[in-house]
């Protein structure tokens, strides 16, 4: 009985919050699937019209394959990067463990377009790298660096999802008991082998972890591709902004936002069956 | 294992009743509150009063573009009624406004331009607006109030205008463009901006073409479609945020800035960039926009009164040296001393130039998808 209330204290506001904001919403986005506009005579009649026409259109499919690529590279590449990080702070870093956690999250406290555009005077054609090389007499002619294609959207969301990625794996490692480390050594494990065979299997669940914190969220953005992606860096999350503010179509919209949904399920699924992860990690 | 099976059994509980609520509500959604009618009524058979009526207190939200919210440009408004809180939302694009609008957004003002004026109307998502309390309502522009008015009553108030052109650095090109045509000219590839709307595009490659934008027939969409992949290669970036094009069109990575506005022009030069704004062979383009009070307004009177202020001549000469934009106070006209550079740059006083602007005009919603379906699939191309 206790425990029921307990339960439902703990679950119930959270729980409730979820099926308002998020349950319903998609709910809505459900039924607007089957509808056939959002104005003008018979537009809230049933139609299947909108999944037909999804499931001819091809562009949609590239591109959203297209970003699936993007987010898997940002979140791979996310974790190389974030791992060694999380390591240097929990085994290494000692003492300017705090001072070297803040400096990793500093930066997401200022905005985020602020730091878009402070890229952008680094790497414009008036930019601070431009000038160095035309004054090092390197290029005759400037013109943006990097910015302005699909790489330099994978570029900054790697840059923005680093921090996220790296805190659950630093959780996870702090959790290791050290004296498997030393009991390792004791038992004749050179330092790469006791990595290898403890560190990284009991560090499994926050890599997962932090792998999906950057995989989910990249898939279905927008913003990112506007700033940096110039002509060529437009992802799936685009169309489906195009279709909802600009088309108004919001019927079209939720099919492609429910596709979406169902890619990102579709791939956590084959990702977490992909040498069965789980049973490494232990749960 | 049996927790777990309440569990799923509880999910699947939450998420069949979460549609079927979602069922019930969806439909109430899109259509348009019956107030409509009512707050007009009520309006016309009150006695013309001539001070102001409205309430003293209270809060108005303004759907806006973002920079009209300076309080410069409703200072008589501010004025008369100190205690109301004046909160703004802003809307990027006019479907944006709609959208919202049509998401059940409460706004008491709404700022589109006069492509969506007719579909606004013809929604019932908007009162009449009673100009008989206008005290400025005398000097405006008839020509431009009469585009705001649909089945004898006047939903819009006209506010501003101006131009979509192409604007170049023209210290960093070779040779200045002279056409629309010129946006696919390979000396400018990799440095042109282009506006992120499928009308603009379509709009765009149909005059270069030489169509009728908006009455193109199939096979004129296809070639459309065709000239826009063409134009893929040259293109930077899209654009889709002023002061974002303003930025790069400082930095030096935008040569050419295809559908720039007024107050982009007025920026760069105030910045000291060697600029011009183009009087293309094909003509430039041109949009109106104004002010509306959606039916779900519960504030009518007070939204009029600051309707009314923005349209104070005092105000509108202002914003209108501020901006560069077009305004439709004639009493404002003698106010306006915009930078004799930028009248002249702009031409916003030459009568030729503004007879060969293409103005935009209401689009179908079949249209609006089709040609913001070929432009999704032209920009994601590449």
């Amino acid at each position: 009985m206790e425990n029921r209330g307990r339960f439902i204290s703990l679950i119930g506001p959270p729980g409730l919050y979820l099926f308002l904001f998020f349950l319903m919403p998609l709910g809505v986005m459900f039924v607007y699937s089957f509808r056939a506009g959002i104005s003008g005579v018979a537009h809230d009649t049933f139609t299947l019209a909108n999944y037909q026409s999804f499931l001819t259109n091809t562009h949609f499919h590239r591109l959203l394959r297209q970003s699936a690529g993007v987010s898997l590279a940002v979140s791979t590449i996310s974790t190389l990067l974030a791992y060694p990080l999380a390591y240097y702070l929990v085994f290494r870093a000692g003492s300017k463990r705090v001072t070297l956690m803040t400096l990793l999250i500093i930066p997401t406290w200022t905005s985020y377009l602020l730091r878009i555009f402070s890229w952008k005077l680094i790497l414009g054609s008036n930019g601070v790298l431009n000038s160095l090389l035309l004054s090092l007499g390197l290029v005759e002619k400037t013109s943006p660096i990097l910015i302005y294609s699909r790489g330099a959207v994978i570029v900054t969301l790697i840059y923005v999802w680093v921090p996220f990625v790296a805190l659950p794996i630093f959780a996870a490692l702090e959790r290791i008991d050290k004296s498997l480390l030393e009991a390792a050594a004791d038992l004749g494990c050179k330092p790469w082998e006791a990595f290898a065979r403890v560190t990284l299997p009991l560090s499994l669940p926050g890599i997962v972890a932090g792998f999906f914190f950057a995989l989910i969220p990249t898939l279905g953005e927008f913003v990112t591709p506007l700033l940096v992606g110039g002509a060529s860096g437009s992802m799936y999350g685009n169309l489906i902004q195009d279709q909802f503010m600009r088309a108004l179509n919001w019927p079209m919209g939720s099919v492609m936002s429910l596709a979406m949904l169902l890619a990102v399920l579709f791939l956590v699924f084959i990702l977490t069956r992909l040498g069965s992860l789980t049973d490494l990690a232990g749960f | 294992m049996r927790t777990q099976r309440i569990h799923w059994m509880t999910l699947s509980i939450l998420v069949v009743v979460s549609l079927l609520l979602a069922a019930c509500a969806a439909p109430a959604a899109p259509t348009a509150a019956p107030v409509a009618t009512e707050a007009p009524a009520a309006a016309t058979e009150a006695p013309v009063v001539t001070e102001a009526p409205a309430p003293t207190t209270g809060s108005l939200i303004l759907l806006d573009w973002a920079s009209y919210e300076a309080p410069d440009y409703w200072t008589t408004f501010a004025k008369a009624y100190p205690d109301v809180k004046v909160d703004f939302s802003f809307m990027s694009e006019s479907a944006d406004s709609y959208a919202k609008l049509k998401s059940g957004f409460k706004a008491d003002t709404v700022h589109p331009c006069s492509n969506f004026w007719k579909i606004m109307a013809d929604e019932n998502m908007l009162a009449p607006l009673d100009t008989s309390k206008m005290k400025n309502w005398k000097d405006v522009s008839p020509s431009l109030a009469a585009q705001g008015a649909f089945g004898g009553k006047q939903y819009w108030a006209p506010y501003e205008w101006g131009f979509e052109g192409i604007l170049v650095r023209k210290d960093l090109v070779q040779k200045v463009p002279e056409s629309w045509a010129d946006l696919w000219d390979p000396q400018y590839k990799g440095h042109v901006a282009f506006y992120d709307s499928g009308e603009t595009a379509h709009i765009v490659a149909a005059r270069v073409l030489g169509f009728d934008p908006w009455k193109t027939t199939p096979e004129q969409d296809e070639q459309i479609k065709q000239k826009l992949l063409e134009l893929m290669p040259n293109v930077l970036t899209i654009w889709s945020s002023q002061t974002e094009l303003e930025q790069m069109i400082a930095s030096g990575d935008v040569w050419v800035a295809a559908s720039a506005w007024n107050a982009t022009y007025i920026n760069m030069i105030n910045q000291g960039l060697d600029v011009v704004y183009l009087n293309p062979k094909e003509g430039r383009m041109g949009y109106l926009c104004g002010f509306a009070i959606p039916a779900t307004s519960t504030n009518y009177d007070l939204a009029l009164a600051m309707i009314d202020s923005y349209l104070d001549p005092t105000s509108q000469a202002k914003f209108a040296n501020d901006m560069g934009y077009g305004i439709s106070n004639n009493a404002a006209l003698p106010m306006v001393k915009i930078p004799a550079a930028a009248v002249e740059g702009l031409g916003m006083d030459n009568a030729e130039i503004i007879s060969k602007t293409m103005f935009y005009q209401y689009l179908t919603p079949e249209q609006r998808q089709a040609w913001t379906d070929v432009w999704s699939e032209v920009k994601t191309s590449k």
